[in-house]
């Protein structure tokens, strides 16, 4: 039998690299990290609810209204208030602070859509509610367990063929990386941007809707999502969108992982390849340039070697590592948020370019 | 008895409203302005504004209660979290018979509050001097929301979801009839707010202040003058966050508890990056205004609330929320500079310019000495005397402007 916690870092993993795919979409074409993407989550959380509870269809079902619905909303968004601004000759920091405004907007939206719920259908639990049902069982558990890794392959499949193999595809690409030469070239980068945005918003509103099969969900579920969201697409580089895909399966991954394996204990074994982990992080550290990355390389092999020697040991009187090994409690779920947070701060230290930077000859050290 | 009371119209009690009102301008414009320091003049733009100020009045609300409870020797039972509305209600009673132990509680409190804030914005301005503006609005965004996690969750901090009481400094008020304490706290944040504004138009007029500028404008610009650019933008984060820091336990005493439900982003981040585009990017007579304007427009509207909330299905506090995220997008669009613009760093003051000009050049000049120098100096006073004679008809603000 496969743990629960494995099966729901699928799920999680997933639902983030859709996520992740998404903003890295918005960020590639306006290069404006969109505060409010968020909601856009939640977007595709409140159809999947209305649907289950109104229209009595499963959360499947309405997926792909969700990813309509959220992808609209994306699109009016960057046409109606991003894009003007913009023209407007307004800076980056206007533009961020205008996606943190939306997303206080649609914070407004999504109380009066709960109150109405509640005065309407009298649903006490529209802005608080439980896993929707309606899901099928395969093989003892939850279908979205392998709907949703099938859903973001297809996706990812489909992506690759776009920006690959199609016209539009290419477009798409040139306009990402030169939009001033793209349209000498003729191409409509308007007409790609707003694609981009659409298919932004879509990506959100589907996680969303198959967000609520396994998570309890909320208004505010989108905006606190947001850090992981952030965090999987910073460390798949922010440029790249297959990126964005690993980073986010390993930022939910980590997440749900380390969580689980921080509260229970990962044994020696666990342990001793968090700590190769460590060392191989102040490898690359070390790799970069820089002074910081230095002095954290050096940092990250001293605790590495000491939870090696303190393991070999097998003292038992040292805290960290003996919680490492043995399991620090339930203390440590507050922390969780963390997780992801620590992989962003790392990134932009040690990796500023993301995942896709990384190559593993790097490593070698180079002839001089 | 309590202070006097004087409706406006049925309902509206002028007398408390402006008391709320004064509490809740002072408190935005100490934040707005600690954000303008480093956003409109140092181009630091802090997206995660509330960490600092939660992180002021969380701690402060955490340590205070505890010092007050051993120092007035209260049984805490070892837990101060579980048992904290009891020993609160028992502080609260002693603190008007200690009076200077109370100020001193207030004093801490302002303490803590500012070594919380300085040492976060010191931990912020590790990735603050490096990452780009895009890259630091998400990691500070992100560590705001890890902190506003942390204080749901972690108990012993501030009691988690359950939240806790503190000390209310201003509790002899409360003897002295309704409406006093409010009062009381808000002649302690007006005094804050004051300072903060006075301190904050102090660093724009001093040579700081344009350094600031200059680092904003340009990093290599400023580093090719000898200025350190690194230094400059950690120091300024470290007090703006401090001033932040304070801000959070003054706003901790004043609702005398800590809940975490009140720190969102959207009310200790968005709130004074609206006020200070309301008012003027790096200007701090502007964001005094558009708090002024932010306050009123809040204030009003909790006001009215009463009034259409009857006629319609949902909770009124939603339209708020879209108001304001309207006004931000149509400001910036019909108007980005804000109400009042940025103005050029003035470098000496008027009477001092119009000392130079009026001596007629020799006196000034005289001492100085050396040929070179003297017509070095006397080219730049010819210049002075154009550039303010030409302000003079304009009678413009940037007459300062050499």
């Amino acid at each position: 039998m496969v743990p629960g916690y494995l099966i729901s870092t699928v799920v999680y993993g997933t639902l983030f690299a859709l996520m992740a795919m998404g903003l890295t979409l918005t960020y590639m074409t306006t290069k404006v990290p969109n505060f409010a993407y968020g909601s856009f989550v939640t977007i595709g959380l409140y159809t999947a609810y209305h649907f289950t509870k109104v229209f009595k269809i499963n959360p499947y079902g309405a997926s792909i209204f969700a990813f309509i619905l959220a992808g609209l909303v994306s699109v009016l968004m960057y046409v109606g208030i991003l894009r003007p601004l913009a023209r407007r000759g307004n800076s980056l920091v206007a533009l961020m602070i205008a996606t943190f405004g939306v997303d206080i907007g649609f914070v407004g939206i999504f109380g009066i859509y709960t109150d109405y719920m509640q005065s309407r259908y009298k649903l006490s639990d529209a802005s608080q509610f439980f896993a929707l049902p309606g899901d099928i069982t395969l093989f003892g558990v939850q279908g979205v367990v392998f709907i949703a890794p099938i859903v973001l392959a297809l996706i990812t499949i489909g992506l690759y063929l776009l920006l690959k193999r199609t016209r539009f595809g290419i477009a798409m690409r040139a306009s990402v990386e030169n939009a001033p030469l793209a349209r000498v070239l003729g191409i409509n980068v308007e007409r790609v941007y707003i694609v981009s945005w659409m298919l932004a918003g879509g990506f959100a509103g589907l996680a969303g809707a198959l967000y609520t099969l396994w998570l309890p969900g909320g208004t505010s579920t989108g905006s606190d999502l947001i850090v992981e969201i952030f965090a999987s697409s910073v460390l798949g580089g922010l440029g790249s969108i297959f990126g964005a895909v690993a980073g986010g399966l390993m930022i939910g991954a980590s997440e749900d992982l380390v969580t689980t394996g921080l509260s229970l204990g990962f044994g020696y074994i666990l342990t001793g390849a968090f700590a190769v982990i460590v060392l191989a992080v102040a490898a690359v550290a070390w790799r970069r340039r820089g002074r910081d990355a230095k002095i954290l390389g050096v940092f990250f092999a001293v605790v590495g070697l000491y939870m090696f020697v303190e393991m070999a040991t097998g003292f038992k009187t040292d805290l960290f590592v003996g919680g490492l090994v043995n399991g620090f409690g339930p203390d440590v779920t507050p922390f969780q948020k963390a997780i992801p947070l620590l992989v962003m701060v790392l990134t932009l230290v040690i990796l500023p370019h993301g995942i896709v930077s990384l190559k593993l000859s790097s490593l070698r050290r180079k002839k001089e | 008895m309590g202070l006097p009371v004087f409706y406006l119209f049925p309902g509206f009690n002028l007398v408390t409203f402006l008391t709320g009102f004064v509490n809740f301008y002072a408190l935005y414009i100490a934040i707005s302005i600690s954000l303008n320091l480093e956003f409109g003049y140092a181009g630091v733009p802090n997206f995660g504004k509330v960490l600092f100020i939660a992180g002021g009045a969380s701690v402060t609300g955490s340590i205070t209660g505890r010092l007050a409870a051993y120092v007035l020797n209260i049984n805490t039972h070892g837990d101060f979290i579980t048992f904290n509305f009891r020993i609160i209600g028992q502080i609260n009673p002693l603190l008007p018979s200690v009076p200077w132990f109370t100020l001193g509680l207030l004093l801490l409190g302002v303490v803590i509050g500012a070594a919380i804030g300085a040492l976060f914005g010191f931990l912020a301005s590790y990735p603050a001097i490096r990452l780009r503006e895009d890259y630091l609005g998400m990691l500070l965004l992100g560590v705001a929301q890890f902190y506003q996690v942390v204080l749901r969750t972690y108990t012993p901090l501030t009691g988690g979801a359950q939240n806790i009481l503190v000390p209310d400094p201003y509790y002899y008020f409360i003897s002295l009839g309704s409406g006093y304490r409010d009062l009381a706290a808000a002649v302690v944040m007006s005094i804050f707010a004051v300072l903060v504004f006075v301190y904050a138009e102090r660093v724009a007029r001093s040579p700081l202040g344009r350094t600031l500028k200059a680092v904003r404008e340009s990093e290599d610009a400023a580093r090719s003058l000898g200025k350190d650019d690194v230094k400059i933008r950690r120091n300024v984060l470290i007090v703006a966050s401090a001033i932040a820091g304070i801000a959070g336990a003054l706003f901790t005493f004043y609702v005398s508890s800590v809940e975490y439900d009140t720190w969102t982003r959207f009310a200790w981040t968005f709130w004074p990056f609206l006020i200070v585009i309301i008012g003027g990017i790096g200007n701090n007579y502007g964001v005094a205004l558009g708090a002024f304007f932010f306050a009123m427009v809040y204030k009003s509207l909790a006001q009215i609330q009463p009034y259409i909330q009857p006629y319609i299905f949902f909770d009124a506090n939603w339209l708020q929320d879209l108001l304001f995220a309207a006004l931000l997008v149509v400001i910036l669009l019909l108007r980005p500079e804000g109400i009042l613009k940025e103005k050029s760093a003035p470098t000496l003051s008027k009477s001092k310019l119009s000392t130079i000009i009026t001596s007629g050049g020799e006196p000034v000049l005289e001492h100085v000495g050396g040929s070179q120098t003297d017509s070095r100096l006397a080219r730049l006073k010819r210049f002075i005397s154009r550039t303010s004679s030409r302000s003079h008809r304009s009678s413009n603000e940037d007459s300062a402007n050499v």
